[in-house]
Formats: structure tokens, C-alpha cells, sequence
């Protein structure tokens, strides 16, 4: 939460895959007494704090030291003149009140409300598609949607800057909109977001497709369902757990936006204020204004701002997602 | 212990064992990662000085420093420019370690880091004694009584630097005032609809205050001396008459409001679709590297004045070296400081020639290398006539103890201005507004 920098390297890091699960366990062996089991046991328990140690080490040195440690100074105010004193929750009632925060938490709302079902949906109809087909194209198309996932973020958004840019750029010689002006960055940044990941959410839905099993299509064909009835009636609840999980990641993706709009400031820096978005206004107030206290306080209210959004839509969704 | 022998050894056993290996040798990485400081066990031999500038052509600056002393030695980064260097400083020192012993600093950053005194008062290792060397607003940038904050190095005295061949293409005249400037912004936008008399970079608070300054406006009342006082008058006569000025040369669409520093702009200017470049004395040399083809093509002349005949001036950056509170050094820290380029001749050949800096120590300043000088850049012409009046016009200017968050509220306030089409006046008041509520809520008394 605290360092704007993990907002797009570990909000939306790839599923987690089906674990190497210790299934020893699951085979008791029963001419063995239980005198003997237990230590087994004991030490079978040992190697699995041993797998877990090292993620447990670094998540608390990575991100629970840090958390504590930027919450505690989400507490304190300090000033130029008078240095650090306990302010208790002030800077939080500083940011509930702060209209640039509210205006940044309800663009990336607005953003996320019509970039996320666009997204989301090209990446379904992707999947069913070059799941339909089985031709060599279909693989090709597949790698194709997947390549600018594999461009790492910042590259691919300054190379979308020069692609938007008015003087240089040769999207102005086809149109004369300003691809960067305050009334359309927004739009511009919301495609690039979908170039981004729009192929990687098709690589999971896709992967999810590759899971069901044959059998079913089968069946609903002798029943006399064409290939759009199966898409929509069958394919999509089948994978609707694997829909609501890429849906989830982008809404906490999308609530965290930060470095695109960072990378695409100084082009236009009057439509990309320094509050564009809660962590880039968190960035600034950090690193441009020196007010450590007040950034640490809305990273942790932007950290609320996605959990709280990230329940609800699991909430809305959980008889679809098996999550009950 | 033998690693390799203990994991063939473990591998024997038991895959707990080989398990125990990762986690020791993840905690061993952790370990590595956060604990160790940097070794400031300085070997026998030259103390090793770490220094950040972004001086252009600074590598053989340094070298010659190196070359001609052999108990000091510096090693240079380049830190990034301006606010991306004061960025990675301010978060070092917050942090406590990662600084450099000395940095470069601009003028109107000095109160700041004076302020939250992370600044070594060079004072005490006799960096009073080339006090001589420096012009005296140039000295009161850098000091506060007798303790000295920075070594001043170079200056930003403004000026106005056209392209002949644009100039001659479209029959345009030299503009001595701001309203010929506007005639002849006319004069080419009639002749030729996609060119511009000037950009005007919104983004840059530096350029901004700059103008502003030459107006006559000083919207801080600021010393060391007199803190926590402050008196912050943002939205004054002259600084509105300044972006009204603006603001009607961008909606006649003589000046472009492309950002400063971005490629767009560098394109501008190389390809002669800005006739002028409102520039510091340093500009040159970033033109140097952006648009080098324009090479020749360029010709220097004063800032237009609002007032026929007058001399006011303002500056635009000039920057300083200062030591930090985290040198285990200060006293070679300070002789760095003061040596790099101080009033040494050599050096500032280097300085003067390849990075087209303009000096703030008076022997080089009345040097008559410097004062004769002819830069191929701008066609032979001896530019230095036209600086260095500019630099005695520049006048006394103080600045705030949060320049950055003026800076950013500035720039804030102008660049919506201008992607939004509202006035720029009242982008000052809006600016005013926030900076004294700042100011109030960091403990100063602010008067209006």
C-alpha cells in the first residue's frame, strides 16, 4: 500500500496456479502406529513451515514491516518548523475532506466502471474464439494478444506517449484529435491499459476453457446447441470463477492506477494533474511535497478504497465464483 | 562452512534439509539486503568525495579535479535534473543514508535544505574566505550571516535567444519591448500559421518565476534569519500583468504551451517552429544537445523589457554546491565545494566552452576570455554582451523554504489554466491561496 511502485507489479500478479499441495498427508499409513505417525507427522508439519518460510520472511519484510511502519507515520504530522508531533487520525480527516482525493478515488472509479467491462469482455470473446478455432492462426493470434503483456508497463506506455504525441506522433497525421488533451487522456490511458492486459486476461480465461471438459460440448450438441449457445450457455458459467478472479485483479489494478498516468504527467501535465489518481496523488505528496504523513495516510484509505471494492464485487458475484 | 558439501550432504537426507539450505540462504539474502552499510572505511590514500551534479560536459570537470589533487578525489553521479535529483535527495536524507558529501544545488532550493538543516555550514572549514569572489546577491543566496550554505558556481540570468534564419524568412525585427514581441508574434503567425513566436512552458516554475521576478515581482519575504516568518504575495500587480500578458499571447496562439522538456518541444525547436526561446544562461548548452543541427542558427539578445529602454532582469535557475549532513568528510567535503570550479580558470574554460555556463565568481566573470568569446552556436556572435548586462540587472530575490511545493502549486495552477482555457490571474490567486494555507499549516506566521 505504501509504495506506489507495487501497485501494478503485485496487484496483478498472475493467479495463483493450482499449489504443490503435500498430498503425503492424505495417505495415512495405517499399518503404522500411531506412536510412530506422529513424528512423522511432526516432521512433515516442519518441511511445510520450511516451503512457507522464505514468502514469510519476505512478506514481512517486504510488506507487513512496511505497513507498520508507514502506519505509524500515517499518525504523526510533522512540519517544517516545529518537526513531528502525534496527530492522531488528522491526516485521514485531512484526506476524507481532501476534494482532490475524493476527485482522484471517483476518476479511477468512473475509469474502472468502463475500462474494466471492455477489457474483460474483449478478453472473453478472445478466449471463446481462438478456443472455436484450432488452425494454426488461432496460436499465432494467441501469442500476438499476449506480447504486450510481456512489454513491461513503463516501456509500453512511452511508446504509446510518443504514438499520442500532437507534434510527432503519427496518430495526429490521421486525425486532428488531441489524443493528450484534458478531455481525452483519459480515454487514451484506458487504451493503453486495455493493450496491456486485455491478451494476458485472455490467456487465463483461455486456460480456464482448456479445463472444462470435452464431453459436455458433446452432450449439449446432441441436444442441438449451435457454437453460440454453447459459448454463452455453457463455456461462459463454466469459466465464470476464472472470469470473476481477472475482473477482481483489474479492479484493484484499476483502483491502485499509477504508473501510466505517471509516465504520460509530463506530456501534459495540466490534464494529468498531480491527483490524477489516489497513488499518483500519494506519490506526489511523498516525493514532490515532502509530506510523508499525509501520503502513508491516503495509501492506507486508497488500501481501504479497494478492499471495501474488491468485497463488495465478491459479494455480488459469489454464487458464480464458488466462493460461498 | 561449505555450502556445496553441506546441500550434497543434506540432499542425502531428507528434502527438509535441502529446504533448510533455501531458507538460510533467503535469510542470508534478506539479510545482505537490508542490513549492511555502505563501507566508509576510507582506505589509505585520497579521501573519496561521492558528488551529484548534472552540469553538462561535467566528466572533464572532474577529471581535471582529480588530475590536480591528490588527496581529494571526487566521484561523480549524475542524479538526474533538477526536481528528479532533489526527489532522490530529499529521500536520502530522510532516510538517513544514501546522500552524497556534496551536491549541486539550485539557488531557490537552498532555504529548504538549510531549513530542515540537512546543509554543512561550510563557515567553519573557511568558505568565508573567497567571499571576495562573488558578487554580492550571488553571496546572499548561498549564505545567512557569516554561515555559508553553498558554494555558489553558476547563474541563470535570462535572455532572449531567436533563430536568424526564422528571423530573416519572415522579415522580422529584433523585439526590444514585450509589446514588439507581441507585433512580431503577429507579424509571423500572418506569414506563417503553424510557427510561434515563443513557447511557453507552464510546467517549468523556474522559467515562470523568472519572468515574473523581471516584472518586479518577489512573492517571498523570506530569510534564515527571520524564520518561521514568511510573507508570500503570490498574486501581485506585476506577477498578473506577467501571465496576462501570457495568457493573451497563447490565446492569439502566438506561443505554444507545449511542456517544457518534452520531445515535442525539443522538435520544436530544431525544427524552427518557435522563432524565440525565452532561455537562461545555461540554455545554450541544453540546446546544444537537443538541437544541435540548429548549430549557427541562433543569435542572443536581451529580454524584452516591459518598459523601453530600462534594464530589469530576472533569473532562472543558477545553481550552487552545497555539503551534506551525511559527509563523514565536511572539511574536504567543503574544499570540493569550493574547488571544483570555484574561480579556477582551467575548469571554467571547460565550463565556459562545452557546458556554457555562466559564471558567478567575479575573476572569471571580468575575464576576458569569457567577455570576448565567440560561440559558433550563435553564429560567432559574443552572446556574453548580452548576458552579463543581463546579470547585473538581475537585482535581490529571496526565495521560500518549501520551493517545491511553490514550484509544483505554481505550475499546478498554470498548466490548468492552460488546458482548461480559464484565466491565469486568478490561477495566482488560486496559487496564493494554497501556498499561504501551506505555509500556515507548517508552523510559519505568513504575512500577506
Amino acid at each position: 500500500m505504501t509504495d506506489p511502485d507495487r501497485s501494478t507489479t503485485t496487484t496483478r500478479e498472475e493467479p495463483p496456479g493450482p499449489g504443490d499441495q503435500d498430498r503425503a498427508a492424505d495417505t495415512p499409513q495405517r499399518r503404522a502406529g500411531a506412536a510412530r505417525r506422529r513424528p512423522r507427522v511432526g516432521r512433515q508439519a516442519l518441511a511445510g513451515w520450511l516451503f512457507v518460510t522464505p514468502f514469510a520472511v519476505l512478506l514481512v519484510v517486504f510488506l507487513l514491516l512496511p505497513m507498520a511502519y508507514s502506519f505509524k507515520i500515517s499518525l504523526y504530522r510533522s512540519t517544517l518548523v516545529e518537526g513531528e508531533v502525534f496527530a492522531y487520525l488528522d491526516n485521514y480527516r485531512q484526506a476524507l475532506g481532501d476534494p482532490e482525493f475524493r476527485r482522484g478515488v471517483w476518476r479511477v472509479i468512473v475509469f474502472g466502471l468502463v475500462q474494466t467491462p471492455v477489457m474483460i469482455g474483449l478478453a472473453w470473446l478472445a478466449a471463446l474464439l481462438i478456443d472455436e478455432a484450432t488452425s494454426r492462426f488461432s496460436r499465432l493470434f494467441r501469442l500476438a494478444a499476449f506480447v504486450p503483456y510481456a512489454v513491461p508497463v513503463v516501456i509500453g506506455t512511452l511508446m504509446w506517449g510518443f504514438l499520442y504525441s500532437p507534434n510527432t506522433g503519427p496518430l495526429s497525421a490521421l486525425t486532428d484529435l488531441n489524443f493528450l488533451s484534458g478531455g481525452t487522456v483519459l480515454f487514451s490511458l484506458g487504451n493503453i491499459v486495455t493493450w496491456q492486459w486485455a491478451g494476458y486476461n485472455m490467456i487465463v480465461l483461455y486456460a480456464a476453457l482448456q479445463g472444462v471438459p470435452r464431453e459436455i460440448y458433446e452432450s449439449a450438441r446432441i441436444d442441438g446447441a449451435g457454437p453460440v449457445q454453447i459459448a454463452l450457455r455453457i463455456k461462459t458459467p463454466m469459466i465464470s470463477a476464472a472470469i470473476v478472479l481477472v475482473t477482481i485483479f483489474t479492479i484493484i489494478g484499476t483502483l491502485q492506477f499509477f504508473t501510466e498516468p505517471l509516465i504520460l504527467q509530463p506530456l501534459n501535465p495540466g490534464a494529468i494533474t498531480n491527483s490524477y489518481t489516489p497513488n499518483v496523488y500519494a506519490f506526489h505528496q511523498a516525493f514532490s511535497f515532502q509530506q510523508y504523513n499525509y501520503s502513508a495516510a491516503i495509501s492506507f484509505l486508497l488500501g481501504l478504497v479497494v478492499f471495501v471494492g474488491s468485497y463488495i464485487f465478491l459479494f455480488a458475484t459469489r454464487r458464480r465464483s464458488a466462493l460461498r | 562452512m561449505n555450502v556445496r558439501k553441506f546441500i550434497v550432504e543434506r540432499r542425502r537426507r531428507s528434502p527438509a534439509g535441502s529446504m533448510a539450505v533455501a531458507v538460510l540462504t533467503a535469510l542470508a539474502l534478506v539479510a545482505t539486503g537490508c542490513g549492511s552499510d555502505d563501507a566508509d572505511e576510507q582506505p589509505d590514500g585520497p579521501v573519496k568525495i561521492k558528488v551529484w551534479a548534472w552540469y553538462p560536459a561535467f566528466q572533464p570537470v572532474v577529471d581535471l579535479f582529480n588530475k590536480t589533487h591528490t588527496d581529494v578525489q571526487i566521484e561523480w553521479t549524475n542524479a538526474g535534473t533538477g526536481q528528479d535529483q532533489y526527489t532522490k535527495l530529499q529521500t536520502a536524507l530522510k532516510a538517513g543514508k544514501g546522500a552524497p558529501d556534496v551536491v549541486m544545488l539550485e539557488f531557490q532550493e537552498l532555504p529548504t535544505f538549510q531549513l530542515t538543516k540537512h546543509l554543512v555550514d561550510m563557515g567553519k572549514y573557511g568558505a568565508n574566505d573567497i567571499k571576495g569572489n562573488y558578487v554580492d546577491w550571488a553571496w546572499k543566496q548561498v549564505t545567512n550571516g557569516d554561515s555559508v550554505y553553498a558554494i555558489p558556481v553558476d547563474a541563470g540570468p535570462m535572455a532572449m535567444l531567436y533563430r536568424q534564419d526564422v528571423f530573416d524568412k519572415y522579415g522580422l525585427t529584433v523585439p526590444k519591448t514585450w509589446a514588439e514581441f507581441k507585433e512580431q508574434g503577429q507579424k509571423l503567425k500572418a506569414a506563417s500559421p503553424t510557427s510561434f513566436m515563443t513557447d511557453f512552458g507552464a510546467n517549468d516554475g523556474g522559467f515562470m518565476t523568472g519572468l515574473m521576478w523581471q516584472a518586479g515581482a518577489r512573492p517571498f519575504d523570506y530569510t534564515a534569519a527571520e524564520a518561521p516568518k514568511i510573507g508570500v504575495s503570490l498574486n501581485t500587480e506585476p506577477a498578473k500583468k506577467t501571465m496576462t500578458y501570457w495568457e493573451d499571447m497563447v490565446d492569439s496562439g502566438l506561443a505554444d504551451t507545449t511542456a517544457f522538456g518534452t520531445t515535442d518541444f525539443y522538435s520544436g525547436l530544431a525544427s524552427g517552429k518557435y522563432a524565440t526561446y525565452l532561455a537562461a544562461g545555461w540554455g545554450p548548452g541544453y540546446l546544444q544537445s537537443v538541437a544541435k543541427t540548429t548549430s549557427g542558427k541562433w543569435r542572443a539578445a536581451p529580454l524584452p523589457q516591459w518598459t523601453a529602454g530600462e534594464n530589469a532582469q530576472g533569473d532562472w535557475g543558477g545553481s550552487s554546491f552545497a555539503v551534506t549532513d551525511q559527509s563523514k568528510y565536511p572539511k574536504q567535503a567543503t574544499q570540493v565545494a569550493m574547488e571544483i570550479f570555484g574561480a579556477n580558470k582551467d575548469a571554467w574554460k571547460i565550463g565556459i566552452d562545452q557546458a556554457f555556463l555562466f559564471p558567478t565568481a567575479t575573476p572569471i566573470l571580468e575575464w576576458d576570455y569569457f567577455l570576448g568569446k565567440n560561440y559558433e552556436f550563435f553564429g560567432g556572435q559574443k552572446v556574453n554582451e548580452v548576458f552579463v548586462p543581463a546579470y547585473n540587472g538581475i537585482g535581490e530575490f529571496e526565495w521560500s523554504p518549501f520551493n517545491s511545493y511553490y514550484f509544483n502549486q505554481l505550475t499546478t495552477a498554470m498548466n490548468q489554466a492552460v488546458s482548461q482555457k480559464s484565466s491565469w490571474p486568478t490561477a495566482l490567486d488560486t496559487a496564493q491561496k494554497n501556498i499561504s494555507t501551506y505555509a500556515t499549516q507548517q508552523g510559519f506566521t505568513v504575512a500577506q
